[in-house]
């Protein structure tokens, strides 16, 4: 399984058992093994729970590789320790200026970061955090320079000083716990799923209405206010503060513990943060080594088991349980479904791709309730007509309304709320999740979305498509004409309004093409209106009353499949005579 | 300033790009390979830096003698560094060789600091102390031998990569790693290869650096940056734009700090990045065509 794969869903309350054992392990170890070094360490590890916890939103969830966490906690320090050091501000006063100043500052630099590709978005993060460094260095006036701040105001609740032993470890950890809580709750059930989706197949998601850049931005200033969190506490735990904060070894330890732990995994935050915290005290033998087997460790979990430790304690609970489950009775409603079908109206419509033009001038109209066949030979832009409806490409000129809507300048995800839905030439199914959440992902860009309610609409279409059987089954292990129903399935599930479907026939047994052909006369015959694109005349001349022939980039016929199939220049575009038209 | 001042600085600054330009051959080869960033470049570097320190002290020879020496050395670490950091991670994402990179990073940069501790260390000079007069200019001989010894290797890496058999293979690689495949070629040995060039010319960076800018284990992540940004300005992937990105950064530095500070020299070298970036995601020149990253 590959590093990006998917924090699965817990899909039963037994999942959480372990976990549950291992909080109770922890506070037991505490309890019992807390002489006050051992309690300081615990605290430690506390304050980078919380800053792996948020790590895991831009990195486990959102997928992208952020280097400025360590940059976000030693934000969320220096705030902490200029206010308590240099204006006398209470520590209850300066945290939450330390979580909200590097969500600003997350927020700020949001758009223009994660718009960057893999490499330059982790340059970016990892430059940005290396002007931190260097501005807490040299700023001596304000941060004390390569000295340090010392005095950082200690935690005062109800008049006591929390400086160190059971109180600060409680008031760390309960911090903690809120995190933890917090981000469970952001991040489970079908915000979850979106966020896989958003990772794994970018596409998929946009194609069910999901913003990407938000839910990327979300992910990224939310990493940034728990980094802050953990940036205070570390200060005010330790009293002083130094520009380490921002060195690379501290983002270095957070991506660690992500790692270890398991990726997206809030026990996996808290157990990596733990282990890590405590290894150099396992490998005090090995002495000022330690931090090469810190390296050593970190090499080993990502080559032999990307899914952290997290994922090795899950596979070892799950051994021997089936992964199915008794979805609740949700009577049938039309919640979160699409309302009718629409009129496409494509009008003049052109694009070229580096001079060559891949559209040149197309007209189309496909009539609520009715199936269109597009057909053309290889390169005669149908895929790119897709494209464009669905909005991953701006045409150049031309029109594309869907019945008074104009859509040419929206992206493709505000395409897809007003209820457009595709499909694509290979099928973007989300590696690491069940058929059945493929298609319950249909429901994320809803408001108010219910992963259950999503999933019992998703059961009734997998029924149609005669795929119960494999409802719970991963979906990368499913045959090509399997994959292809499924998203055919999700395309369907809220009641499109209008459907584009690039080569759905490809790779089908004859059992499926027609499993195909009802799901969508089923579709049509409720209002949607749709366009196949597909190589399989007989398939389409079958389906649909209308054909449309692309021949580079114009429509050179239209019409029933009888008169379309026996059109002089449709001939010659398939069989290539080399006549001239007249 | 004066004239001679600033053609002092300006060979200066050409020794440093020179060894820049090392650093940042070996990074945008590997990049160009793997598709993958490798975050231990710089301490590859560094681990030249020290090796040259250690063989300077048991062999009393000049700098120019080592450097075969260390090259080599090096080239086995890069082939260590392939099969630990990235054959094993080939069919994952780009992110899962940053990862591994970093965490090999960790472990040279601690060894170096368990041997030789954590104050920075004098590397050999090239070829002895002093100074070369041309005219009115002192050019002094580490600067001079510094970029003979660049120019040499750059020479060298170009005439490897394409006139020498398994030079065309390794660029094949790069360039189309199925392809290459399918005409025979052992793709995973040309990427093992690939590392051990990139360790061999960064280790040479190390010697070359050592001498009048000091070896410290913690150097390399700042190295690394430096070759990554190098990549940028030249854009992604170009071997000669990744070059010419490293002269400019040593130019951009050494004038910048003659000027105003060293910190303050980096920290705007980050912030150009940065606005860069910002106003073209794409690079200033952009990828080269059908680059995966």
């Amino acid at each position: 399984m590959s590093v990006t794969s998917a924090p699965s869903q817990p899909a039963f309350r037994a999942a959480h058992a372990p976990w549950i054992a291992g909080a109770a392990l922890l506070a037991l170890y505490a309890a019992f093994m807390g002489d006050l070094y051992g309690l300081r360490l615990l605290t430690q590890a506390g304050v980078y729970a919380l800053l792996v916890i948020g790590y895991q939103f831009v990195f486990g969830h959102a997928g992208a590789f952020s280097l400025a966490q360590g940059a976000f906690f030693g934000l969320g320090a220096y705030v902490t320790g200029i206010l308590g050091t240099k204006f006398g501000w209470g520590f209850l006063a300066t945290f939450p200026l330390s979580v909200l100043l590097p969500a600003a500052f997350a927020l700020l630099i949001a758009a223009p970061v994660l718009r960057l590709e893999t490499h330059y978005f982790a340059l970016a993060t990892l430059g940005l955090a290396q002007v931190a460094l260097i501005g807490a260095v040299n700023w001596e006036s304000l941060t004390g320079g390569a000295n340090g701040l010392v005095g950082v105001p200690r935690v005062t609740l109800f008049g006591a000083r929390l400086v160190t032993g059971w109180p600060l470890l409680l008031f760390v950890w309960s911090l903690v716990a809120v995190g933890g809580l917090l981000a469970w709750r952001l991040t489970r059930g079908m915000k979850g799923l979106a966020y896989h989706t958003l990772r794994e197949r970018p596409l998929a998601a946009a194609s069910v209405g999901l913003d990407g850049g938000m839910l990327r931005a979300t992910a990224f200033v939310l990493s940034a206010a728990y980094g802050g969190a953990a940036g205070a506490l570390h200060a005010t735990t330790l009293g002083v503060l130094s520009p380490e904060v921002f060195d690379f070894s501290i983002m270095v330890a957070c991506l660690t513990m992500a790692v270890v732990g398991g990726r997206g995994r809030i026990a996996g935050a808290i157990l990596g943060a733990v282990l890590l915290v405590h290894l150099p005290e396992w490998l005090r033998g090995l002495e000022q080594y330690y931090l090469i087997a810190y390296g050593a460790a970190l090499l080993l979990v990502v080559i032999l088991a990307p899914d952290g430790l997290a994922g090795i304690v899950d596979r070892f609970w799950r051994r021997g349980r089936g992964r199915s489950e008794t979805l609740p009775f949700i009577p049938a409603s039309t919640r979160g479904a699409h309302v009718g079908g629409a009129a496409l109206h494509v009008e003049n419509l052109a694009k070229s791709f580096g001079g060559v033009a891949a559209l040149d001038g197309v007209n189309l109209r496909v009539a609520p309730g009715e199936i269109v066949g597009l057909i053309g030979p290889n390169g005669s832009g149908k895929s790119t007509l897709a494209n464009l409806i669905t909005g991953l490409y701006r045409p150049d000129r031309g029109r594309i309304r869907l019945d008074t809507t104009p859509i040419e300048t929206l992206r493709p995800h505000e395409i897809a709320r007003l209820g457009v839905r595709r499909t694509f030439q290979t099928a973007e199914l989300i590696a690491g999740a069940s058929l059945i959440d493929n298609i319950a992902v249909a429901y994320a860009a809803t408001a108010n979305p219910s992963l259950p309610h999503a999933r019992s609409r998703a059961l009734t279409v997998l029924a149609e498509a005669g795929l119960t059987s494999r409802a719970w089954e991963e979906a990368a292990a499913q045959p090509a004409g399997v994959r292809r129903l499924a998203e055919v399935a999700r395309a369907t599930v809220r009641g499109p309004r209008l459907l584009v479907l690039d080569e759905p026939s490809a790779g089908l047994t004859e059992d499926e093409r027609t499993t195909l052909v009802r799901l969508l006369r089923n579709l049509a015959s409720k209002g949607a209106a749709v366009l196949v694109i597909d190589h399989n005349v007989p398939f389409l001349s079958g389906l649909a009353r209308r054909l449309v022939c692309l021949e580079a980039g114009r429509v050179i016929a239209e019409g029933t499949p009888g008169a379309v199939l026996a059109d002089e220049a449709v001939r010659r575009a398939y069989l290539g005579t080399a006549e001239k038209k007249p | 300033m004066d004239a001679l001042t600033l053609v002092q600085l300006l060979l200066n600054a050409a020794a440093l790009g020179a060894a820049y330009a090392l650093v940042a051959l070996g990074f945008v080869l590997v990049i160009n390979a793997t598709g993958a960033v490798n975050f231990a470049h710089g301490d590859l570097v560094m681990s030249g830096g020290f090796l040259s320190v250690a063989l300077a002290g048991a062999l009393p020879v000049p700098g120019i003698v080592l450097l075969p020496l260390v090259a080599a050395l090096m080239a086995i670490l890069g082939l260590a560094l392939s099969a630990a950091a990235y054959l094993p991670l080939r069919s994952r994402p780009p992110v899962a060789v940053f990862i591994s990179t970093i965490a090999v990073g960790v472990m040279l940069q601690n060894s170096a600091n368990a041997i030789f501790g954590a104050a920075p260390r004098g590397g050999p000079p090239l070829a002895g102390d002093g100074a070369l007069s041309l005219g009115g200019l002192t050019l002094d001989r580490q600067s001079a031998a510094m970029i003979a010894a660049a120019v040499v290797l750059l020479a060298a890496t170009q005439i490897l990569l394409t006139h020498t058999q398994i030079g065309k293979r390794m660029r094949a690689t790069a360039q189309d790693p199925e392809m290459a495949r399918a005409l025979g070629v052992r793709t995973g040995r040309m990427i093992a290869l690939t590392f051990a060039l990139a360790a061999a010319l960064a280790g040479a960076a190390g010697l070359l650096l050592g001498n009048r800018y000091f070896v410290t284990p913690a150097e390399g992540g700042s190295l690394m940056l430096k070759a990554y940004i190098a990549v940028v300005i030249g854009g992604w992937g170009r071997i000669g734009g990744a070059v010419i990105g490293a002269l400019l950064i040593a130019l951009f530095e050494s004038v910048v700090a003659a000027f105003l500070s060293q910190p303050i020299a980096e920290a705007v070298l980050y912030a150009v990045l940065l606005i860069v970036l910002f106003v073209r995601p794409g690079g200033i020149l952009g990828e080269v065509e059908g680059r995966r990253a």
